[in-house]
């Protein structure tokens, strides 16, 4: 159990700090640019396959990045239960860090490379590792599934920075995707699984 | 590594751990739910439907005004509450059934609180859908047009608090059904007193120790990530919904019967649901309607999905349980009594359910040996968030008072908890001790530590200097036997049997994450061991189609599960017979002389020159063959087992606030079906329990009586650093009919939490708090610090 005196405030500031949300990217990345200053067109690679969009017709200034992606894209792998930041499930990759795609603006993207959970093979050490969990005394590292892209892909990019995370470390950064179901526990297992697999192997996504 | 179960009866597929057999699926984000089966690019002319949400607790529409919104582009239907196709809709209710059974409208199972319009003139509650829907091209436009319709409101005074809503002069919610705001006797509760065995009152006074209690059970509510979804179209006169709805089948009856279209010419489409958890049972949600009739009225499909905020739909039954419990001084309980009001919110759905239905099948159960037992109930509207259904119905509020009293109790005597509960509750068929619940109890003790950790309350010593620990256990019976499932009716099952020898497995039931259709595919494996077939051989199919798939199998109760493996055993022996007669006309050898096993037919008692069922059936015309079976679940009535959760908390009596350590959670399964499934509920449910006890809570303002958090910022369920260490036990004591035997677990692995914990507290602290959640200011107030 968190040591959390007053209730929510400690984890609703870590639900956002651990994801990188809008504009806050790595030094050595592309500049977002700003809406105002946007091409007409904007250029964006999903799962490898660069799409060139053009704004107005096929994306609008305020469309988010996870509607993009559902409606105008059909890659229906990122889920948005709440559309405001709050449970993780529409998370995705932006240039290999987890961003929260309902929080985010299409436009922002442009330049970027996004991938989502269809863009991670199979064999990912972490796909493989969430579909395999049944280890005795954990359950399953999912139930229903809706949360599980959201959990693989935040899952991804904390093994991407730190490979070998200490149980608090995978509790600190999943600790912003929410699992009613609460496969909580096996989903920690499963990093873990993940993890001594991609330092046997050294595989990196 | 934990260490496995051991079952009681060793089975090669039934009882294993292993991956559910959907979990490739989700792992690799295939898995399509209705929001995802329902995007444009699958419908391409859809449009968009938005509803009025009432800003007020308690309003009637005045005038509604929607010619601007007419007006705006891409709005392409505009339905109110005035248009001749609305005003036909006849009352209704969004709990028609509990979801056991398929009902029609006469036979609604709490026809006596009809108390909902389709689209109403008055709303009950803020956010009520009232009034007005309509659809456009873009979500966006029906946002935009919505706001444009112009809405004069008669605010109307409101009550919250149930307590506050049955006094004299309270605002009214349903008048015409509750004249004072208290909803009348019903033939299915039956009477306010719906449980009065022998005499409390003289038991009660004539009884050595007497204990006293109250305990209140607040407003949590399901948070499915899968937001109520749907998309409606028709092919002239035919209707088809897909959706996230759990009930197919009912789905498909309430919409005939609402719209008064032939069963035939509706078509109900559900596959996987993102988490239910009880959540607004049932198929009968009003939205289903409007949403169709604006896609009649287009000539185009419409889609309706909630927000996350409009996902704050219904709620647990508040419920305000006041117990009083007597006791020879040897610790003999001879007397019963509890008192609830409980809080419906603005319509009634299925409040009565938790009030009453529950309580009288855990009497029946858990109380048979008490000789006086009195239970008088009020179910009360207000204007709030309605209470409808949610994972562990009625049972979870039942227990917060039950575990408190045997708590209590137990202390006044001087005795064990534990030895107080094995000493006095057992089901009327069995004998006391009851095996189930003394094992159960027993195994849990052990994991937690209890003799070990357990102090005189408040008595036990301090970490760093403010922090007080102590353990607490609650127990309950399970209420998911094959017996108590009878209502069902028949359950379906369909095994088609291709010319390779895979299996192609109907075992119709709309998939929402407890994994009973690995249960299901688990069971087929079984029930055809002599085709020699790995679970991979075994092709589930995921979607339920009211054209072409059987009645499906309610996941309420959890006891799909078993129930439909329980028939499989059954249709097993028919697809045994046909396959042998089809290999006999292969083969040139008379039916009575084959024998299959292991995957080859062979002539009895000469299995080495046979040959593989898979050349048999190639050999043979090729054509799949299909054994579809249904039959109703046994009634013979064998008891239930038990059920209990133990956990350890850690009090910081300078802030009030409270870390549980751990909890182990013990469930007597009868028989493990799939234990890796079994293990992710038991661990699951304190997601909800945890929650519930600690944090959950819907508030109001008081003075407009608007909810305040409904997101999940504010409303607060335990993510993966909150949750403490949960250690799940599987137990196989007690049996039940069938081959199995089981009893569903899921649902009541949320349901001993909150007291368990409660009563941690109060060994830690010394001090009792009645209402959950234990937020740290109750704490506080209860040391005498705030």
């Amino acid at each position: 159990m968190a040591k959390n005196p007053t209730g929510r405030k400690r984890t609703v500031k870590k639900r956002i700090t651990h994801k990188v949300r809008r504009k806050t990217t790595a030094p050595n990345e592309v500049t977002v640019p700003s809406p105002v200053a946007a091409a007409t067109t904007v250029s964006i690679t999903v799962n490898g396959l660069r799409h060139t969009l053009e704004v107005g017709r096929d994306l609008t200034p305020s469309m988010t990045l996870a509607f993009l992606l559902r409606e105008r894209l059909g890659i229906t792998g990122p889920k948005v239960p709440c559309d405001e930041g709050a449970c993780g499930a529409c998370t995705v990759l932006l240039d290999g860090k987890a961003v929260l795609s309902c929080m985010m603006l299409g436009i922002e993207a442009d330049g970027h490379e996004v991938v989502t959970i269809e863009g991670l093979a199979k064999t990912d050490a972490v796909v493989e590792a969430f579909a395999c969990q049944c280890e005795p005394g954990y359950g399953t590292a999912m139930q229903c599934g809706i949360c599980t892209p959201g959990f693989v892909m935040a899952a991804r990019a904390l093994l991407n920075d730190n490979p070998r995370p200490s149980l608090g470390e995978i509790k600190e950064a999943l600790s912003g995707n929410l699992c009613r179901c609460g496969c909580y526990a096996a989903i920690a297992q499963a990093v873990q699984h993940a993890s001594e697999k991609i330092a046997a192997t050294g595989e990196r996504a | 590594m934990r260490t496995p179960y051991k079952p009681r009866v060793a089975r090669k597929f039934i009882g294993s751990y292993r991956p559910k057999i959907d979990a490739w699926d989700k792992a690799t984000g295939k898995t399509q739910f209705a929001d995802d089966i329902t995007i444009k690019q699958h419908f391409p002319d859809l449009l968009y439907a938005k509803v009025l949400r009432s800003p007020h607790a308690h309003a009637r529409i005045k005038t509604l005004d929607t010619v601007k919104a007419e007006k705006m582009p891409g709005v392409r239907a505009i339905i109110t509450y005035r248009d001749p196709e609305i005003a036909a809709l006849p009352m209704t209710s969004a709990g028609w059934t509990d979801g056991v059974d398929t009902v029609s409208y006469d036979r609604m199972m709490w026809h006596r609180f009809r108390d909902r319009h389709v689209l109403p003139e008055v709303a009950c509650w803020a956010g009520d859908e009232v009034g007005v829907a309509l659809a456009a091209d873009t979500e966006v436009q029906a946002e935009e047009a919505l706001a444009a319709v112009r809405v004069e409101w008669e605010v109307l005074p409101f009550v919250l608090d149930p307590i506050e809503a049955m006094k004299p002069g309270a605002p009214l919610v349903h008048p015409e059904i509750a004249p004072n705001n208290i909803m009348p006797e019903d033939r299915v509760g039956g009477a306010n007193v719906f449980v009065n065995k022998g005499n409390v009152e003289r038991d009660l006074a004539a009884a050595d120790v007497v204990v006293e209690g109250r305990s209140i059970h607040h407003n949590a509510t399901q948070c499915s990530l899968d937001n109520w979804c749907c998309v409606v179209a028709w092919d002239d006169e035919r209707l088809t919904l897909w959706s996230n709805s759990y009930e197919a089948d009912q789905s498909r009856m309430h919409i005939s019967q609402m719209l008064s279209l032939p069963v035939h010419k509706v078509r109900v489409v559900s596959s996987f649901v993102g988490g239910q958890f009880g959540r607004g049972d049932t198929g009968d949600q009003p939205f289903f309607l409007w949403t169709a009739l604006l896609a009649k009225r287009t000539g185009r499909p419409v889609k309706f999905r909630h927000s996350r905020r409009e996902s704050f739909h219904d709620s647990r039954q508040p419920a305000i349980y006041d117990g009083k419990v007597g006791a020879k001084s040897d610790g003999t309980i001879t007397a019963m009594s509890f008192n609830s009001v409980g809080n419906a919110g603005a319509y009634a759905d299925h409040t009565m359910f938790a009030l009453k239905f529950a309580p009288m099948e855990v009497t029946e159960v858990a109380f048979a040996h008490i000789p006086s037992v009195r239970f008088e109930s009020y179910g009360v509207y207000t204007n709030k968030l309605p209470a409808c259904m949610m994972r562990g119905v009625g049972n979870s509020q039942l227990n917060l008072v039950l575990g408190h009293m045997v708590d209590m109790l137990a202390e006044k005597l001087g005795m064990d908890p534990i030895d107080l509960v094995i000493k006095n509750f057992g089901h009327e068929w069995g004998k006391r001790p009851d095996e189930s619940l003394t094992k159960v109890l027993h195994e849990g003790a052990r994991r937690i530590g209890w003799s070990e950790k357990r102090h005189r309350p408040g008595l036990g010593p301090s970490y760093a200097d403010t922090k007080k620990r102590g353990v607490g256990f609650s127990f309950h019976p399970g209420w998911h036997a094959e017996w108590q499932e009878v209502r069902r009716g028949e359950v379906h099952v369909g095994i088609t049997v291709n010319p390779d020898a895979t299996v192609t497995l109907d075992a119709p039931t709309v998939e929402t994450g407890t994994g009973s259709n690995t249960c299901n595919v688990l069971g087929c494996a079984e029930s055809l061991g002599f085709l020699g077939l790995r679970v991979e051989d075994i092709h589930w199919v995921s979607t339920v189609d009211t054209d072409t798939s059987g009645k499906d199998c309610v996941q309420t109760d959890s006891a799909v599960a078993f129930l439909q493996s329980e028939v499989m055993i059954d249709a097993a022996k028919e697809v045994r017979n046909q396959l042998l007669t089809r290999a006999a006309a292969v083969m040139k050898v008379p039916v009575a002389e084959l024998d299959v096993a292991e995957g080859r037919v062979f002539p009895k008692g000469a299995p080495e020159i046979g040959m593989t069922v898979k050349d048999a059936l190639l050999r043979s015309d090729r054509v799949p063959f299909t054994v579809k079976l249904s039959r109703a679940p046994l009634s013979q009535r064998t008891g239930v087992p038990y059920i209990a959760t133990f956990a350890e908390v850690e009090v910081d009596t300078a802030t009030g606030a409270t870390d549980v350590l751990n909890m182990v959670v013990v469930n007597d399964c009868g028989t493990v079906m799939y234990a890796s499934g079994a293990e992710a509920q038991q661990l699951g449910g304190q997601v909800i329990s945890v929650g519930e006890a600690l944090t959950e809570e819907i508030i109001y303002d008081p003075a407009t009586g608007y909810p305040l958090n409904f997101n999940w910022i504010d409303y607060q369920f335990p993510t993966m650093a909150d949750m403490p260490e949960v250690e799940p036990v599987l137990m196989e004591v007690w049996r039940g009919g069938g081959e199995y035997g089981a009893c569903g677990i899921g649902e009541g692995t949320v349901t001993c939490g909150p007291r368990a914990i409660l009563n941690a507290i109060y060994n830690a602290i010394g001090m009792r708090i009645d209402d959950i959640p234990i937020k740290p200011e109750k704490v506080l107030r209860a040391l005498g610090k705030a």
